[in-house]
């Protein structure tokens, strides 16, 4: 089989996500106007979300590479400390992560450390939806961007997500963000294409899911009409991936592709204020450290293409990108030269206009909670931060009340 | 709606993978209880299915060294043997006369989803899902104790690995959390303990499961409040007999086959047919049940099962497509290719494959299939009857007047109105 593209994989194994409700219709010719008419204005803030599906192991992504407990806890997979990347005296970054080292020394690079949420769940499912969703208490069946994109006047072109399954993330009650795979997308022609946009019509007693479905025609055709001619360029060859290891736990596998393409429209003008991205394969029990080595390489090598494309072009203060994962993974070894679950770990703020540097409290390994990492900062506190300075949104619409603020930005 | 002809295309295609032509309308006349009673009722012998000849799949042998002679056919019959079996499965969907053996073990593959993409060799895939489809309609404790003997599922979970002296708590997390009992109804104690019993399990690559006593951990462990020293079997039907294991399978059946977007009430009727572990029970009250009549709880069609519904109406088998390259192509551009799940967790459901994305995909799909199909239920009907009796042969319980207009502007025109049929939001979604 060479069918290694991996899906992302949703929440919707223990709940369901809604998307849109239909949207009023728009034409062809409407929404071609609309992209000519509207590029996004330079200087208009855009959030790249990159999601690491399986539990990124944080301690060996921001290694406290002269913690004598951290040598201690995981013989077989610690990092030998001179092959690390040191960022200060006490903490260094995985070996393979040189293009973000590079970030970090340009102070590009915002690491908030020890972040999760209460309760830290172990389960990728449940913890992936208490992060794309910003309830950890509590089901909800919208993703908090989806949220945002409610606050927001409709416009398939405001949040899209690399991929043709769409990320709980940007669900919202009466609208969602859009799927865009790559290679992008090609619409009917001719006759066909009128008789299918009779189809995308709503209709008076549509229900939801067919709403829904007439709905995903409709911005077929004003996504395709838009960004297709973006995509005619190949895209470089994917990263060569483990797929052995930690690999049962979701997301894409060719995160360089998905940025390719995102740093591609960013150029061309997209008006789209939201990206989101993944790469899967972090579920990593055994035989951890070359799989989780490559896999941070691929995340770092192609977020340094990424900041390098957009360097060339009028946007690149522009860009906030955030990495994130569902769980960090346990300091004890496992013996299989892996790691079971854990609770909290990194999360990577980069762009030209982030203040560079450490945020949040890095969690002891001497003070361990409950024989984990305790969580020092809650992800919300990071998620206010990015709407109120990146999206320039109030926050109670999507949070809630929520204070906490993270000053990275 | 008429709600004869509503039920009845849920019992299709629900139970089933959508009615063959003719199926339908004979459907309605028979009645709703006759219909269920038939779909509902696994022949002894399923003709249709037992006539796919099954796939030569067999043990390759070891993964030859890189730069040798013999890696290059090593590959080529991987892949060809995967190949096979993707195929072979979905003729036994497309070609069973009684969709509902067929449809169980699809259910109970993204229940307990393995994939071969870590698997690598398709023989014990093959054999897992022997495996599902023997107790896919059978007791779901045994069907357990079958699970945790299943090479495909060990090695997934990295059963092969955790061992007395280093446990690997994967396989131990998901039996409780997504095959048994459900999310939160343990402690992460549990999570440690479970994954004590478990430890010793070892798989060989033809997928036999053998257990090492000198790995194994035999001391007694306490887990979800009893303390016994478990073996895989007695840990099965523990786990199995628990109060949450009846509201978690109910909940999985509810969200698979009767919706993914309504929250299963209370009084869903599997609860109590569940009670003795018996799935045919569970599945039987589910298909009387009244949710079965209410209109809210409309269901998308995964990609697969949109898949073969088409290539039942159009009369088509899937290994006689052109190309079996190409017909696994479509299925990965939207997001399904059987043995080849996403993760652990199973296929998504619902609005999740109603994306723009995947919309394109199913014209391009479509217009592969029905270039291949000699269209003949259709073609067969007048000109003026087309609108209102293709509903009958795909099993639609009514067309909107949105999809009405679009397909009127089609009548001459077979191909494109087959096209515009399939892809529209009455046959994606089975209301």
């Amino acid at each position: 089989m060479d069918t290694l593209t991996r899906r992302k994989f949703l929440q919707l194994t223990s709940g369901a996500v809604a998307l849109g409700v239909a949207a009023p219709l728009l034409s062809i010719k409407e929404i071609a106007q609309a992209a000519i008419d509207r590029p996004m204005p330079p200087g208009t803030p855009i959030l790249v979300i990159v999601t690491l599906y399986g539990g990124n192991d944080g301690l060996n992504t921001v290694i406290p590479y002269t913690d004598p407990i951290y040598f201690a806890s995981r013989p077989d997979i610690s990092y030998k400390p001179e092959t690390l990347l040191p960022l200060d005296s006490e903490l260094a970054l995985n070996p393979s992560m040189k293009g973000i080292k590079a970030l970090w020394d340009q102070k590009k690079v915002a690491i908030v450390r020890g972040v999760g949420y209460p309760n830290p769940d172990r389960s990728h499912f449940s913890s992936m939806a208490k992060w794309q969703t910003a309830s950890p208490a509590k089901n909800v069946n919208t993703g908090w961007l989806g949220r945002w994109i409610d606050t927001q006047a409709e416009d398939p072109m405001l949040a899209i997500s690399l991929g043709s399954v769409l990320p709980p993330l940007l669900a919202g009650a009466k609208r969602s963000g859009s799927a865009l795979p790559l290679g992008g997308l090609v619409i009917p022609k001719g006759s066909l294409a009128a008789e299918c946009l009779m189809l995308s019509k709503s209709s008076k007693n549509d229900s939801k899911l067919m709403a829904a479905a007439a709905t995903s025609m409709r911005n077929l055709f004003s996504i395709s009409t838009n960004v297709q001619p973006l995509l005619k360029k190949p895209a470089p060859t994917p990263i060569d991936l483990p797929t052995i290891n930690g690999g049962n736990a979701g997301g894409d596998s060719n995160l360089a592709q998905q940025l390719d393409v995102v740093a591609k429209l960013i150029a061309a003008g997209s008006p789209t204020k939201v990206w989101s991205v993944s790469l899967g394969g972090f579920d990593t029990h055994a035989n951890e450290a070359n799989a989780q080595a490559e896999l941070l390489g691929a995340v770092s090598d192609s977020l340094s293409r990424f900041m390098g494309q957009i360097k060339t072009t009028t946007r690149s203060n522009d860009i906030t990108v955030m990495v994130y994962s569902e769980f960090g993974r346990r300091v004890v070894g496992n013996g299989s030269q892996g790691t079971d679950h854990g609770t909290s770990g990194p999360m990577f703020i980069i762009g030209n206009s982030v203040k560079g540097g450490f945020y949040g409290e890095q969690p002891s390994l001497k003070n361990l909670y409950k024989d984990d990492l305790a969580v020092t900062t809650d992800f919300r506190d990071v998620y206010a931060t990015v709407i109120e300075k990146v999206l320039k949104s109030p926050v109670e619409p999507t949070l809630g009340k929520w204070a906490g603020r993270i000053n990275f930005l | 709606m008429n709600s004869q002809r509503l039920e009845t295309s849920r019992l299709f295609n629900r139970f089933g993978f959508g009615p063959r032509p003719g199926e339908y309308a004979q459907a309605l006349m028979d009645g709703t209880t006759q219909t269920r009673i038939k779909l509902l009722t696994v022949p002894l012998v399923d003709m249709g299915a037992a006539a796919v000849k099954e796939p030569e799949i067999t043990d390759l042998g070891k993964r030859p060294e890189l730069n040798t002679t013999e890696i290059g056919p090593f590959v080529v019959a991987l892949r060809y043997q995967t190949q096979q079996l993707i195929i072979w499965w979905l003729d036994r969907m497309a070609a069973s006369d009684n969709g509902l053996t067929e449809k169980m073990t699809w259910f109970w593959h993204g229940h307990w989803a393995t994939s071969i993409e870590k698997i690598k060799h398709p023989l014990p895939m093959y054999k897992q899902n022997k495996t599902l489809r023997a107790h896919s309609l059978g007791n779901f404790t045994d069907m357990t104790k079958a699970m945790l003997n299943d090479g495909a599922l060990q090695f997934w979970l990295d059963g092969q690995e955790n061992t007395i002296k280093a446990p690997n708590e994967n396989l131990g997390r998901e039996l409780m959390e997504l095959f048994v009992l459900g999310v939160n109804h343990y402690t992460e104690d549990d999570v440690k303990n479970i994954s004590r019993v478990l430890t010793g399990y070892q798989v060989s690559r033809n997928g036999d499961v053998a257990i090492n006593q000198n790995r194994r951990d035999k001391g007694s462990v306490t887990l979800l409040g009893q303390t016994s020293s478990f073996t895989g079997d007695s840990l099965s039907e523990f786990l199995t007999a628990r109060d949450e294991a009846t509201t978690f399978i109910a909940e999985r059946l509810w969200y698979r086959f009767i919706s993914s977007t309504q929250a299963m009430p209370s009084s869903f009727t599997v609860k109590n047919a569940f009670a003795d572990r018996s799935i045919a029970a569970a599945v039987t009250a589910m298909s009387s049940d009244s949710a079965m009549r209410d209109k809210k709880n409309d269901m998308a069609k995964a990609p697969v099962e949109w898949f073969i519904s088409a290539c039942r109406a159009l009369e088509l088998t899937p290994s006689n497509l052109k190309s079996s390259a190409q017909l696994i192509k479509y299925l990965t551009k939207l997001g399904q290719v059987p043995f080849l799940p996403p993760s652990v967790g199973g296929w998504p459901a619902g609005e999740a494959w109603l994306s723009s994305a995947t919309a394109q995909y199913r014209i391009e799909f479509a217009t592969w299939l029905i270039a291949q199909s000699n269209l003949r239920v259709l073609k067969e009907l007048t000109v003026e009857q087309r609108i209102e009796k293709s509903t009958d042969w795909l099993g639609v319980a009514e067309w909107s007047p949105r999809t009405q207009a679009a397909l009127g502007t089609s009548i001459n025109n077979p191909q494109q109105f087959a096209l515009l049929a399939l892809c529209s939001p009455e046959y994606i979604v089975n209301a």
